[in-house]
């Protein structure tokens, strides 16, 4: 190296060097989180999927990373399939925590991939003020710790039920009454609901919403057999349906974005959609109708049943496979789910914490709850039941098959992913569908 | 001597080769045939959580003295192929079956479509495109290719995303189309989905065949074009007689090219329609492997992609070993 650019490489250094512990410095004085303080050692891995509540933890938990311990927080769209594949990995698994919803949890808790966080808690939970609400425990023992929630709502414009004496529907035939005076009246609405329809993900959705508010139950009770190819699933897919004449015709082609924004462009007036995404209603870069939007427990199928809509938590859970650094993983965790994260971030997501306070925007899951909603199905094999419905219930919506005969069909799909899954163990058993 | 230098020369890529291509194919056809379930145990736990506490019936992987779940592998020899084809024998629900369109011939089925669709779409257009940009005059050619290149430069998932939004409902398309008294909603139905992507490919692919063909235009021997003049051939047969035949190679390369490519079309089914009436062969796999997660069945899928891919240029690639061979 020659003189000048040894002098350049050491001046870079020490700047650098300087930048470094001065940002650890400011970060350990200015910052209400513990971690930095702590003198952890090594590194800690986290994943989770990429959507703004996350992002904000995923930063808080970065912010820990010091001399000599940094902490790396991948945040992927893909996360819930290299969360199963890192936690079912014969080494040491690549992450040492991961944010999953409540259907992977159940899947990966099943797969005997998680380890207890009993005794973290019992260790760290008081000086951390770690709520009870936020422990799930399966028979006594804390396997994941939740952190915010999630409902489907009913979203409808205040201005037009209003204009039109419209009472807020309570069931899909109100939705259906006040769809079609919507329709009369509004010129420029054309499509007065919009609801995520999508092939995949979002109509099986739907449909599980839909069929458990009839009261519908998809397995056989205490096996893992299905049992929605039958008069409740029928309904269900009829009452999908019936939906469908004041939909967009692309309705299978839509998402809850799609469907966030029609309603954003004031292109629908009604729809049943994630709570999580109604403070973007009154985003006044994206929506067309601030301050228009009210939100109202999703709408019964029966009369006086209960709204078709679950309840959903995300939590942050640890792999029976993890590296040495648990504990240090479950510090930084401290930080992420921390009451100033939460303060922080507080109308970012629907927070589980008591320090959260639901505005105008937050109050989706209580209104369900009071109305009665229920916790998203918590069997591990349900994500199989759902992903086949969700490929075959179009030819049911637009292909003009039979609703039986596509619920059938996908009720022997799901039977053949349940064995290869090792669900259901012996063919012979398992019979024809329903 | 000369077999020991050649073999110095070749070794490093072969060895690349093996590791990257055979290897990787390989084990994609080990897994294929192997299937791995974990032994579980129907329990009743209780729950509790941030919505109260429950009885949910679940199961429970069985575990080994150090914890390990325990899960046992078995080769199964063609299952995964056969259920992928929907060739199982003593399907479950057989009127359900009939009815049921399997999806991996559906999927074929659109594959096939998009590709001879795309294939002579983009080989016409990007000659014509190729002639047209050649007879502009030299200062505005540079401008005029940059603009023709940038389909091709833009991120596919980003281009399908441009499309989708201005397909989507109010989207620019629809609402010139509603000028004029047209209401098309393109994802609604299987003919205006599949047009869609189609359109996506061609709009995506055409640069590609613009340039190579471009590039051949600048090597057509100009004094073969001027006897061709003197002869008094017209531009027609100018074309078709001199610049056509010199091109001809080229156009091999671009079908092979692109026969690949659109056999393996994926970006625009996964933005535009999710699968709803286009699933696509590698939007299958893709599917089998992200959302049932079942790595031996997406194997097999993956394997039927690659004999698909094979079938589909075993002309081609015939006539360009004969080539080839006549060469040396």
């Amino acid at each position: 190296m020659n003189p000048a650019r040894r002098r350049l490489f050491w001046a870079t250094a020490a700047g650098a060097l300087a930048a470094a512990s001065g940002r650890v410095a400011a970060s350990t004085r200015s910052t209400p989180w513990v971690c930095p303080r702590l003198g952890l050692q090594g590194e800690v891995n986290l994943i989770g999927n990429s959507f703004p509540a996350i992002q904000h933890i995923a930063r808080i938990a970065e912010s820990c990373s010091g001399a000599g311990f940094r902490v790396r927080f991948k945040l992927t769209p893909q996360a819930r399939n290299e969360t199963e594949l890192a936690f079912s990995a014969s080494g040491v698994a690549p992450f040492d925590a991961a944010v999953v919803s409540m259907g992977v949890f159940s899947t990966l808790y099943a797969r005997g991939h998680l380890y207890s966080m009993t005794d973290l808690v019992r260790k760290h939970g008081d000086r951390y003020g770690i709520e009870e609400r936020m422990l799930v425990r399966v028979d006594g023992e804390v396997m994941a710790l939740a952190f915010m929630q999630n409902t489907q709502n009913l979203y409808l414009r205040q201005d037009l039920f209003d204009r039109h004496r419209l009472p807020v529907p309570r069931s899909y035939a109100d939705m259906l009454r006040a769809a079609a005076v919507i329709r009369r009246e509004e010129r420029d609405i054309a499509f007065p609901i919009a609801q995520g329809f999508a092939k995949g993900f979002d109509l099986a959705t739907e449909f599980t919403n839909v069929f458990a508010s009839l009261g519908g139950r998809f397995f056989v009770a205490g096996t893992a057999q299905p049992a929605f190819a039958n008069d409740i699933g029928d309904q269900a897919v009829e009452t999908l349906r019936s939906l469908l004449p004041f939909m967009t015709p692309n309705a299978l082609a839509s998402n809850s974005d799609d469907v966030m924004n029609q309603l954003q462009q004031g292109q629908a007036a009604m729809g049943v959609l994630w709570a999580s995404r109604a403070v973007r209603m009154d985003d006044p870069v994206a929506s067309r109708v601030v301050g228009k939007m009210a939100f109202a427990a999703a709408p019964s199928v029966r009369d006086g049943g209960p709204p078709a809509a679950h309840l959903w938590w995300d939590g942050i859970v640890m792999p029976r496979n993890g590296g040495p650094r648990r504990e240090a993983t479950f510090l930084v965790m401290m930080d992420m789910l921390s009451d100033a994260a939460v303060r922080s971030g507080n109308d970012l997501a629907i927070w589980v914490r008591s320090t959260f306070e639901p505005g105008r925007f937050g109050a989706g899951v209580d209104l369900a709850r009071r109305a009665g909603a229920r916790p998203w199905p918590g069997e591990p094999f349900f994500a199989l039941a759902h992903q086949e419905l969700g490929k075959t219930l179009p030819d049911a919506l637009v292909g003009g098959r039979n609703p039986r005969s596509v619920l059938q069909t996908a009720a022997a799909a799901y039977l053949r992913a349940a064995r290869d899954k090792g669900f259901i163990r012996n063919p012979a058993s398992s019979g024809a569908a329903a | 001597m000369r077999t020991r230098e050649f073999a110095r020369f070749a070794a490093p890529s072969a060895l690349l080769m093996l590791l990257l291509l055979a290897l990787p194919l390989a084990i994609t056809l080990w897994l294929s045939v192997r299937q791995c379930t974990p032994e579980l145990a129907l329990v009743t736990v209780v729950q509790t959580g941030p919505f109260g506490t429950e009885t949910v019936t679940t199961q429970r992987a069985r575990v080994d003295a150090s914890g390990r779940p325990i899960e046992s592998c078995a080769m199964v020899g063609l299952a995964n192929y056969r259920q992928i084809l929907g060739r199982e024998p003593g399907r479950d629900g057989a009127d359900a079956g009939r009815e049921h369109r399997n999806e991996f011939w559906e999927a074929l089925k659109f594959t096939l479509l998009y590709t001879f669709a795309t294939t002579p779409a983009i080989l016409i257009g990007g000659l014509a495109l190729a002639l047209a940009v050649n007879l502009v005059t030299r200062r505005l050619k540079g401008v005029v290719i940059a603009a023709s290149l940038l389909p091709f430069i833009i991120t596919p998932v980003v281009g399908a995303l441009a499309i989708k939004w201005m397909f989507r409902d109010n989207g620019l398309v629809p609402h010139l189309l509603s000028h004029i008294g047209l209401h098309v909603f393109w994802m609604a139905e299987a003919w205006s989905a599949r047009l869609l992507i189609i359109l996506y490919g061609i709009w995506h692919v055409l640069p590609f065949a613009f340039v190579v063909f471009y590039a051949g235009l600048q090597s057509v021997p100009q004094d073969s074009l001027e006897a061709a003049t003197l002869d008094g051939a017209s531009a027609w047969q100018r074309l078709r007689y001199v610049t056509l035949p010199h091109l001809a190679p080229l156009m091999v390369f671009v079908t092979l090219i692109h026969l690949m490519d659109a056999y393996r079309v994926f970006e625009p089914v996964l933005v535009l329609t999710q699968g709803a009436f286009t699933a696509s062969v590698q939007y299958l796999t893709y599917y089998i492997l992200m959302q049932e997660n079942n790595p031996f069945k997406a194997s097999a899928a993956a394997v039927l992609t690659v004999v698909g891919i094979s079938v589909l240029l075993l002309p081609l690639l015939r006539k360009t070993w004969r080539e080839q061979r006549r060469g040396f």
